[in-house]
């Protein structure tokens, strides 16, 4: 009974874990911002759910086998969070760095003087990688 | 058992803004939507394979995790050198 018990309190917190991180990606602004409530569902949530099994089965192979996926989405997640990050930031700026230096001059050399034959320096020149 | 399954039809309800964002959000927002839902689907079938009390479906979450984090580093490097 006990066991029963604990293990509906695990999956009620996970499924809210989840449902919160789930509001969270849909009403924040930026794709910065959601990728920051997707580690929620993707760490804690999976701790949570691995703890229900193990508590309802105890140690066996089934619990075994959810707990080397979920461990696996645990490592996985953070590496996947960074490289979604580099990626949005390559796709937007040109560099994970930031823009180039002699772009960063141009544009403050834009605000003084703008010849007619050089780009404004809006679109971001990509490095070549 | 009944609390795995109503726990993985919760999940999967809360894959519903995901795929809004999915839908009518921007490339990059709709990677971090496809995450999102990657991430839930391991739960939902590790929760439905002790709901139902099918032993060998808890190999396919194992699975399912490894190459979902595949496709998710594939389409990252999608969205940042071509898409």
């Amino acid at each position: 009974m006990i066991r029963e018990v604990l293990s509906d309190v695990l999956l009620t917190l996970a499924a809210a874990t989840v449902i919160a991180s789930a509001i969270g990606v849909l009403v924040v602004r930026d794709a910065y911002a959601r990728v920051h409530y997707v580690t929620p569902a993707a760490v804690v949530a999976p701790v949570l759910v691995a703890l229900a099994i193990f508590v309802a089965e105890g140690l066996n192979e089934n619990t075994g086998e959810t707990v080397l996926a979920l461990v696996f989405m645990i490592i996985a997640a953070p590496f996947l969070s960074h490289a979604t990050m580099r990626a949005i930031r390559v796709r937007e700026v040109g560099d994970w760095r930031g823009p180039p230096k002699d772009a960063k001059a141009e544009d403050t050399n834009d605000d003084k003087e703008q010849p007619e034959d050089q780009p404004s320096g809006d679109a971001p020149a990509r490095r070549s990688r | 058992m009944i609390s795995f399954v109503i726990a993985a039809v919760v999940m999967l309800v809360s894959l519903v803004p995901a795929g809004i964002v999915i839908a009518r959000g921007t490339l990059a927002d709709a990677v971090v939507g496809f995450e999102f839902i990657t991430g839930v689907a391991v739960m939902v079938f590790a929760l439905l394979a002790e709901g139902f009390k099918r032993p060998s479906l808890f190999e396919f979450p194992v699975l399912v995790a490894v190459l979902l984090f595949g496709s998710g580093l594939v389409y990252v490097r999608a969205l940042e050198r071509w898409l």
